[in-house]
């Protein structure tokens, strides 16, 4: 009995709560059309950053989100598939975003396509694709430099591994491909010059190739060794000042390698200066360890526990380094363990550090203060592309 | 089994044996460095999780044989001292057979692990099982001597279903090609 009042008090309760309301607000809320959808900016703010999401747990639906890490809200702005393996590479003039992806007819089994997929950066709406032929796409866990854009943007450049290696050049004005440049013992593309690429090679050196006005390789020019890959090999991912790539090692040496020139140039480098608390040292730790900001500054995953082994094992600090005056400049200490990050291209540079549960920690890059976190915009954030 | 697969196979054995003693000398150093790895890794969530687990709560398997002693569901079970990936112990297969209706890769990566039982040093054979998507079960990233794409044979983020009818990744298995050295 005592149910049935308690139940007919709180009825009246929502019914007195709804006739204020309704007091409250003589007008309903307009009706609403139906098939609206979002549409993004045809050139996105520099505070916002491409999350490439492996989706290790299912592969062939990997995504990328496109997250405005310096909102208060509405972070995520959307997404878009980048299926097995792939890799998102947004143009910086074209409105077009590429994707790199591979496909089979029956999800894992049938025939393989590969293809680069065009993204309307406007609409995220899928604009047109080009076919890469061969099925011979690298798949590997996911790094910038197996896609990336040479010619004023005019081109993609693919890495294909088999475990042959090639680079297929491909015209994104004509949606066709100009040609297929074998790369025996070498590794990525570095856009190189007005039109080319440099590949890391497996003996230390790296081979520049330029291409001629209908993709063809001219002569290639080899370096000599500087990668110390039994003892000391660099990180495959640079962060780029300008046509300056910094690439840091797994035991904390940064090389500058300068890509303006039809052949890269080795610019020589120096030791991130040893700083206290690491046991046994601080080494950069992670999968995209190192990033750059506008100034130049560079920011740096570092992981205390560094040893033989734990270059993947993601950081607990973002160290920023003055390359010209060779100084560490800033400890930021993360909140949290962090996979890989990437700082914004924006006046008052954010960096991001994501982690392992898929969110995202914001920093004011220039003090090292917490910011925001975004949470859970990715299973697997491994790497992060800012907005230019 | 195709020619072209025992082909590769007789290759991989051949060039496993010819590595040379100072290189496996370094590789079973990072072995036994391994053994007490806390894998806090990038790859997924599940591994940030793991503490040696490989992510997930399985029973345990063994094998029974005292001579290969360990849990073939955890990252530390000796075999597993350079692999990458989802354990086909946890996925319907073994550590050393694939899942049914899989295919076995018959390109991949190599390491030298310590069998702490017979402590002898054996290669062992990462070969991934493919044509079905990602296990999820079970995943596990060990990375002594591991280096960047730029040294592929001795890189683990490789998808290493090459040469299978389907690049699709499953798992990953640990098969003994045979033992690296005399024991002295």
């Amino acid at each position: 009995m005592a149910r049935v009042y308690r139940m007919a008090t709180f009825a009246m309760l929502l019914l007195s709560a709804g006739a204020a309301g309704a007091a409250d607000f003589p007008q309903p809320l307009p009706e609403e059309p139906v098939s609206t959808v979002t549409e993004l900016p045809e050139r996105y703010p520099d505070s916002w950053v491409f999350v490439h999401d492996l989706h290790f747990n299912s592969l062939p639906d990997g995504r990328a989100a496109i997250v405005d890490v310096g909102a208060e809200n509405n972070n995520l702005r959307g997404q878009i598939p980048v299926a097995q393996f792939g890799n998102i590479l947004p143009s910086t003039t074209r409105g077009e975003i590429y994707v790199g992806e591979t496909f089979y007819s029956r999800l894992t089994r049938g025939e393989r396509t590969d293809v680069i997929t065009i993204w309307d950066t406007k609409t995220l709406a899928p604009k047109d694709e080009i076919v890469l032929p061969g099925g011979k796409r690298g798949l590997f866990v996911t790094l910038r430099n197996s896609l990336q854009l040479t010619n004023d943007e005019k081109w993609a450049l693919v890495f294909n591994f088999t475990p042959g290696s090639s680079v297929t050049v491909v015209d994104l004005d004509g949606r066709k491909i100009l040609s297929d440049i074998d790369l025996p013992g070498c590794s990525l593309v570095y856009p190189t010059g007005p039109r080319g690429f440099t590949s890391l090679c497996a003996d230390g050196t790296m081979t520049s190739i330029a291409l001629d006005a209908t993709g063809k390789a001219g002569p290639a020019v080899t370096s000599e060794a500087f990668n110390t890959i039994d003892d000391d090999p660099l990180f495959m991912t640079p962060a780029m000042v300008g046509r300056t790539g910094w690439f840091v090692s797994f035991k904390g040496n940064l090389r500058a390698i300068d890509f303006a020139g039809a052949a890269a140039r080795d610019l020589g480098g120096f030791a991130i200066p040893k700083q206290a608390g690491g046991e046994p040292e601080w080494r950069p730790g992670g999968w995209q360890v190192i990033s750059a900001d506008r100034a130049g500054l560079l920011y740096i995953l570092m992981n205390p526990k560094g040893i033989e082994g734990s270059h993947k094992d993601g950081g607990t600090e973002a160290w920023v380094v003055d390359p010209k005056a060779k100084t560490v400049v800033r400890r930021i200490a993360l909140k949290n363990h962090s996979v890989s990050i990437e700082a914004t291209q924006q006046e008052k540079p954010l960096l991001v550090a994501s982690r392992s549960d898929g969110s995202l920690d914001v920093y004011d890059a220039a003090s090292g203060a917490f910011v925001r976190t975004v949470a859970s915009v990715a299973h697997d954030p491994m790497t992060m592309t800012a907005a230019r | 089994m195709s020619g072209l697969d025992k082909f590769s196979e007789k290759m991989t054995r051949r060039v496993a044996r010819a590595t040379s003693r100072r290189s496996l000398l370094t590789l079973i150093g990072g072995a036994l460095t391994g053994a007490a790895v806390i894998p806090v890794l990038p790859v997924s969530r599940a591994q940030a999780q793991g503490h040696g687990h490989g992510g997930d709560p399985v029973a345990p398997q063994t094998t029974g044989n005292p001579q290969d002693p360990g849990d073939q569901t955890q990252c530390d079970y000796w075999r597993y001292c350079a692999i990458d990936g989802f354990l086909c112990s946890c996925c319907g297969g073994t550590a050393s057979s694939c899942p049914p209706g899989t295919e076995m890769s018959p390109i991949t990566w190599i390491g030298t692990c310590l069998n702490p039982a017979d402590n002898r040093s054996y290669i062992v054979s990462y070969n991934d099982c493919c044509g079905k998507s990602s296990c999820g079960r079970c995943l596990c990233n060990r990375n002594e001597r591991d280096r960047p794409m730029v040294r592929p044979q001795a890189n683990n983020d490789i998808n290493w279903c090459l040469g299978t009818s389907s690049a699709i990744y499953n798992c990953s298995t640990a098969v003994i090609l045979g033992v690296a050295l005399e024991q002295q």
